[in-house]
């Protein structure tokens, strides 16, 4: 996919729609009840949009599309959990945590348990998934602005980040409300639209199953590829490759799916080229030639052009699995591990219970006026969601059947910025300025919630209640813009090192840490009343503690050859530490319980604060734990 | 500063809510009985989606015949969950909202 302008219009049109927005936003906003919690006069309807543009991050817009496309029908449990986890939200969480009227999840922890020490343990928590949640949207940014504009990639990082720091700090929460709000319309318009219309040309749901089912995909036009020296291909069938020149490469028979780390045991795993394995030969490709099935790995650069009907090649990301088994059930995804029904399970769970922790996200339910506009937002939200989600799998699947080249270029993520120039001509053009455009609001609306949640942090938690607690009103303003500056600066400096982790990784990340540590701890905070402080705090520190300590190994794993080595070896021990969160979980639930039982206790006053939690508005009592 | 975390009721208007609000024994028996309530109605809708959710991966494994149903050229699998579980989401939380608030409703009534 070459540079485009009509993108490149999308994209500056929505960055200067979210600059504009912010700017009229900012007259409103002046108390730092407006910066924390909109002064917490949100109605549903606007809050709803909010939280879901909030929600659509990168990884939804882009990412959700490129991994059906890849791996077929097990993906679609990405996005039903990712929109159930609001029913979960809805179920035991939105309505009490509203009637406890904090400013941040750290308020929660701190007033629920009468404990200092236990807001500055949330806090690094906040930090921590916050930073983990904004590095893939600044990858993102850099990507998108790459692709679309062929700039370099960190021009996309440096705009996204000084758009969301004016968002967040002329305007704080009140005015990324209406950011948020207008992004999450830019959203669904830009994936539903062009969906609706390839569907409508290129024959109907049905295209991607009906044209060869049961069979490998086959390239509906001449395709040329441009590969680079390591570059790895499966090869389903022999097939016929003209080759400009001649390219030396490595050949083995083995066939692709069992050769070790030729395909990736987990989504996104970065893939080392398969060592030469058991009868690999050496190969002089020149003009047109028939290679059988299996593996190659390019010696050099060469211009490679497959003709029409030919298999289509894929590359080192995507296992080359027929139709059948892509479009069925324990695909390539699920199927690969071995335990295909064990697999599925852990991963409904550890995605839906994910979202049900994210502070970012459960600030926002402060900002309703009441419990009951707090639960309407959240089943708002489920209608919004699911709205959105019913059509990134439309892009995957049609993706695979219209333009097949994305497998063998490793450029599955980038299939719903690619279909729409199928259309052809100005429809064609205008369609790719609109989901440039959806794919900036993806990424600017998450980040700017996220600096929201980040600056709250820092600025409320840390240097409000911790450091000067004194501090008068205006200062504590002030703070919060200059944390915003700063962690957006930070943010943007380390999404300039991402660049080898995949977006769709990066997020179950902080999803997993999430669910490790403000799960268990609002849920169990909220309806149990025998929870003691020491329980809470040890199972939200082994929790998260465990979870980031799992995710940092894998990190290290991916950079060092010793430790991959080492986890290869041990492949369920690999499993559970790039997915930690079937363990991590119940360590923290089985700590807060367990901790509680034996040394009971719980916090003094803790009668009046389950009141708090689940007296209903309607009787008078009334009060919000930060009164503004 | 600002006081935190109080409750500053306005005068009560009835022993019951007085009781409530002062987290008295017989307060702290409604308190529960509300709690136990509203957390059955919850954990109720969560078990109705969580079966969906479960039964579609033991039903590949079990009976594999529905995964090679079409619909309109597209596998019953992939409607079932990809387009089938949003209106289900919205259902039963619109199911939720209304029965919550119910029990909100009746436990006011009980109080006042």
């Amino acid at each position: 996919m070459g540079p485009s302008v009509a993108a490149v219009l999308g994209l500056v049109a929505m960055a200067l729609i979210s600059i504009l927005a912010g700017l009229f936003a900012r007259r409103y906003s002046r108390t730092t009840s407006d910066f924390m919690v909109a002064a917490r006069a949100v109605p549903p309807r606007v809050n709803a949009a909010a939280v879901s543009g909030e929600y659509l991050s990168a990884a939804s817009f882009l990412g959700v599309a490129g991994l059906v496309m890849q791996f077929g029908y097990d993906v679609l449990w990405y996005p039903v959990g990712y929109a159930a986890g609001y029913l979960l939200l809805l179920l035991f969480v939105a309505g009490p945590l509203r009637r406890f009227g904090a400013y941040t999840i750290p308020d929660f922890a701190e007033g629920r348990f009468d404990s200092p020490r236990f807001r500055r343990l949330a806090v690094i928590l906040v930090l921590v998934i916050g930073f983990f949640y904004a590095l893939p949207q600044m990858k993102a940014a850099g990507l998108t602005v790459e692709t679309a504009s062929g700039l370099p990639y960190w021009v996309g990082v440096a705009v996204v980040a000084v758009v969301v720091v004016t968002a967040v700090t002329g305007g704080g929460m009140r005015g990324i409300t209406l950011v948020q709000s207008l992004q999450f319309a830019a959203k669904i318009f830009a994936i539903s639209l062009p969906a609706f219309l390839l569907l409508l040309h290129f024959g109907g749901p049905g295209t991607p199953f009906a044209t060869a089912r049961g069979q490998l995909v086959r390239l509906p036009a001449r395709t040329t590829y441009r590969v680079t020296g390591g570059e790895l291909w499966q090869l389903p069938r022999a097939t016929s490759l003209d080759v400009e020149g001649e390219a030396l490469v490595l050949w083995s028979r083995e066939d692709p799916v069992r050769a070790p780390g030729a395909v990736t045991a987990e989504v996104g795993d970065t893939p080392a080229p398969a060592s030469p394995v058991r009868g690999s030969k050496h190969l002089l490709l020149f003009g047109n030639q028939r290679i059988p099935a299996g593996t190659l790995v390019w010696g050099g650069k060469a211009t490679v052009l497959v003709p029409k009907g030919q298999p289509a090649p894929f590359g080192s990301t995507t296992p080359a699995a027929n139709t059948a088994s892509w479009s069925a059930p324990f695909g390539p995804l699920a199927g690969g591990s071995g335990h295909p029904l064990l697999f599925t399970y852990s991963l409904i769970l550890a995605i839906v219970l994910g979202t049900i922790g994210l502070p970012h996200i459960l600030v926002r339910f402060y900002t309703n006026p009441d419990a009951r506009a707090a639960r309407r937002t959240a089943l708002m939200v489920l209608v919004l969601l699911g709205a959105f989600y019913i059509w990134p799998p439309v892009f995957g699947a049609l993706g695979r059947a219209l333009d097949p080249s994305l497998y063998g270029n490793n450029l599955t993520d980038a299939v719903v910025l690619v279909l729409p120039s199928l259309l052809g001509g100005w429809l064609g053009q205008l369609l790719l300025a609109v989901v440039a455009a959806g794919a900036f609001a993806a990424f600017t609306s998450t980040l700017s919630g996220l600096l929201v949640s980040l600056a709250g942090a820092l600025g409320h938690d840390v240097y409000g209640r911790w450091l000067r607690p004194a501090a008068s009103a205006h200062r504590r303003r002030i703070a919060f813009q200059v944390a915003a500056v700063g962690a957006g600066a930070l943010a943007a400096a380390l999404g300039l090192m991402v660049g080898q982790f995949d977006i769709s990784v990066l997020v179950g990340w902080a999803f997993a840490i999430a669910a490790s540590s403000f799960f268990p701890l609002l849920v169990l905070g909220i309806w149990w009343p025998r929870l003691t402080t020491r329980a809470a705090a040890l199972g939200v520190a082994l929790g998260g503690g465990t979870a980031t300590l799992a995710i940092v190994t894998t990190m290290v794993a991916t950079l060092s050859p010793q430790v991959e080595d080492f986890l290869a070896r041990a492949s369920g021990l690999a499993v559970i530490l790039a997915q930690p969160a079937i363990v991590t979980v119940p360590l923290a639930f089985a700590a807060m319980v367990l901790g509680s039982l034996l040394r009971p206790g719980p916090p003094p006053g803790v009668a009046a604060k389950l009141v708090q939690l689940h007296a209903p508005e309607l009787l008078g009592l009334r009060s919000d734990y930060i009164p503004d | 500063m600002r006081p935190e975390g109080h409750l500053t009721p306005p005068p009560p208007t009835s022993s019951g809510l007085r009781e409530f609000s002062e987290q008295t024994e017989v307060g702290g028996i409604f308190l529960q009985a509300l709690m136990r309530r509203q957390l059955r109605l919850s954990l109720g809708v969560a078990a109705v989606f969580f079966a969906f959710l479960a039964a579609q991966p033991l039903l590949s494994t079990v009976w594999k015949p529905w995964t090679r149903w079409d619909l309109a050229g597209v596998p019953v699998t992939w409607v079932v969950l990809g387009v089938l579980s949003y209106p289900l989401l919205v259902w039963l939380g619109r199911h939720y909202v209304r029965r919550a608030e119910e029990v909100d409703e009746e436990f006011t009534d009980l109080l006042r």
